[in-house]
């Protein structure tokens, strides 16, 4: 939609191929382009299960009169637009009027959200020597402009403090920022955004960084977490049967803060220090990430095993999202490692720094190169016509040492660089446990900005 | 109990901030030139050319740019491919473009 959005302002007419399960997210995003509508070709069903036979049968008596459609008959706009702003004042009435309200207009996630009347959103406004209505960036897929006072509306509605309002405004500026991709926020494959969370701020906000890390209990992790859902929905138009195409999803994630004293205690560089940040420097750090899934019990002071364990995880967590290290978007995949500040120590007593703790994982990662070829164009369709990796490295799309032979069964690694793994050290100080996160790429890929606290 | 504190609720979405243009005129087919956008999934290779069988059927003056001369308008090339669209589209008479495949 994208592309015909930029078809049809150069005059030229368009026909979008779009099936039938995407014509309500096609519908959804079309007033964030900035075309009032992009006239929509159907195909039948989803592609992905169909014959030959039966596709061609479809496409013929089916697309092809409503791509003719498209292109001879005038488009005819179905955008509305609400002629709201932030000071607007779309309701009044009691808790539950409200919520109730909010329900209605899809405006909530389900919850009770906090009514954000004026004085909670001033006081939030507090909180930030920006002016409320600076304009952070555009959101997509709506097009809509991020301000300081829409995430502070949204933060009251979470159930965030006050204080937390510096925080809020640098996950504004991750999503607005194009290359972290919010756009694809509402793609099929479900993944979610972490927020991860580095500073002095994880201790001055009250974030837990120890036992049940990922986990809601904690106002400060689970009230943020809630406001990126809610802001996505409210401000960017990610909503359920409308640009959100998510086949399975998760309820959001809770904030990840670092246990820096831990990582600091052993000498490794903190995951803040790792994005180019000063050690007294607070950020956010926000990635989308597909699946994750917990390492456990991990046992002995051996650091070789304990690193093949941990590049166990890695692996077996990863599957067609190979498509972000080679051919759909190549080196951009960024798995995320979570180790317990136990296991962390265990590797520097053993005398493992952390850059080596990336090198070892990079050089055990690794799976048989046919395995990997099967992900991306055999069990799935992601890219067509099943490549094998030495196709792609000969058209570019893959680092030259995915095809140093033509052995299928040679190892090959995850990521294309070592330093593609992201690590961080979080979660119950005395528990030898760990944690990895599947990466989404490209489509939420792992974008830090620096909060700016108030002078 | 019914909580009896009154509250006025402010918007919570953003303002658009998009200028929306009107889509481009249509007109008649005849003898145009058509350029096919693919974002190099979801069986694209097989429904371009079942799209340019069945459309040459009915319009026997039709001539067809293929995708492979724009690049692919999704992932990593994305937004050099549509950013070049406009030099590409004119350097190849482009008259109208089937983009897909959203699935």
């Amino acid at each position: 939609m994208r592309a015909s959005a930029a078809v049809e302002k150069l005059g030229v007419p368009t026909a979008s191929l779009i099936c039938d399960g995407f014509v309500g997210q096609a519908t959804a995003i079309m007033p964030g382009l900035g075309v009032e509508t992009i006239p929509i070709a159907r195909i039948v069903g989803h592609v992905d299960g169909q014959s030959a036979e039966d596709l061609r049968r479809n496409i013929d008596e089916v697309t092809t009169p409503d791509v003719i459609r498209c292109l001879l008959e005038p488009a005819v706009s179905c955008a509305i637009a609400e002629n709201f702003t932030n000071d607007t004042i779309v309701g009044s009435g009691n808790f539950d009027t409200i919520n109730q309200l909010f329900l209605d207009r899809q405006w909530s996630d389900g919850l009770a959200i906090v009514p954000p009347s004026r004085d909670r959103v001033a006081s939030f406004l507090e909180h930030t020597d920006d002016d409320p209505d600076r304009i952070i960036g555009v959101l997509q897929p709506a097009g809509s402009s991020a301000t300081v006072k829409n995430v502070a509306i949204n933060g009251v509605m979470a159930n965030c403090r006050p204080e937390y309002m510096p925080v809020l405004i640098a996950i504004a500026e991750v999503l607005c920022d194009p290359a972290y991709g919010v756009e694809h926020s509402g793609d099929t494959t479900g993944g979610d955004p972490l927020i991860i969370l580095s500073g002095p701020v994880i201790e001055g906000l009250g974030f837990n960084c120890a036992g049940v890390a990922l986990r809601d209990g904690y106002q400060a992790n689970t009230s943020v977490g809630r406001f990126i859902r809610l802001y996505q929905r409210n401000v960017a138009g990610i909503l359920p049967e409308g640009a959100d195409k998510g086949t399975f999803g998760h309820t959001w994630r809770v904030v990840l803060a670092e246990h820096e004293m831990a990582a600091r205690s052993i000498g490794w560089a903190t995951f803040g220090e790792e994005r180019g940040f000063g050690p007294s420097e607070d950020l956010v750090t926000i990635g989308r990430f597909t699946s994750g899934g917990g390492i456990g019990s991990i046992y002995g002071n051996d650091s070789q095993e304990i690193v093949r364990y941990l590049a166990d995880g890695l692996v077996r967590h990863t599957s067609w999202e190979f498509i972000f290290t080679v051919g759909f978007a190549r080196g951009t995949y960024r798995p995320l490692l979570v180790i317990s500040p136990l296991v962390a120590k265990t590797l520097q007593i053993a005398g493992m720094s952390k850059d080596g703790l990336r090198t070892a994982l990079y050089e055990h990662a690794r799976l048989p190169a046919v395995k990997l070829e099967r992900y991306i164009g055999h069990w799935t369709n992601l890219l067509p016509g099943g490549p094998s990796l030495g196709q792609l490295v000969a058209d570019g799309t893959a680092a030259p040492h995915f095809a140093e032979n033509d052995d299928p069964q040679r190892l090959v690694p995850i990521v294309e660089n070592p330093e593609d793994i992201l690590i961080t050290v979080s979660g119950d100080p005395l528990r030898s446990n760990a944690y990895v996160f599947a990466s989404n790429g490209m489509h939420g890929f792992p974008t830090s900005k620096k909060i700016r606290v108030r002078a | 109990m019914v909580d009896s504190q009154e509250f006025e609720a402010l918007w919570p979405g953003g303002v658009s901030a998009i200028d929306v243009v009107a889509p481009a005129p249509r007109g008649d087919l005849k003898g145009k030139r058509i350029g096919f956008l693919w974002d190099d999934m979801f069986r694209g290779e097989e429904i371009f050319p079942m799209l340019r069988k069945s459309l040459s059927e009915r319009f026997d003056d039709l001539d067809f740019v293929n995708y492979d001369a724009f690049g692919p308008i999704f992932g990593g090339e994305e937004h050099a491919v549509v950013a070049a669209l406009p030099k590409r589209l004119e350097q190849l008479g482009v008259d109208a473009v089937v983009s897909g495949i959203g699935c």
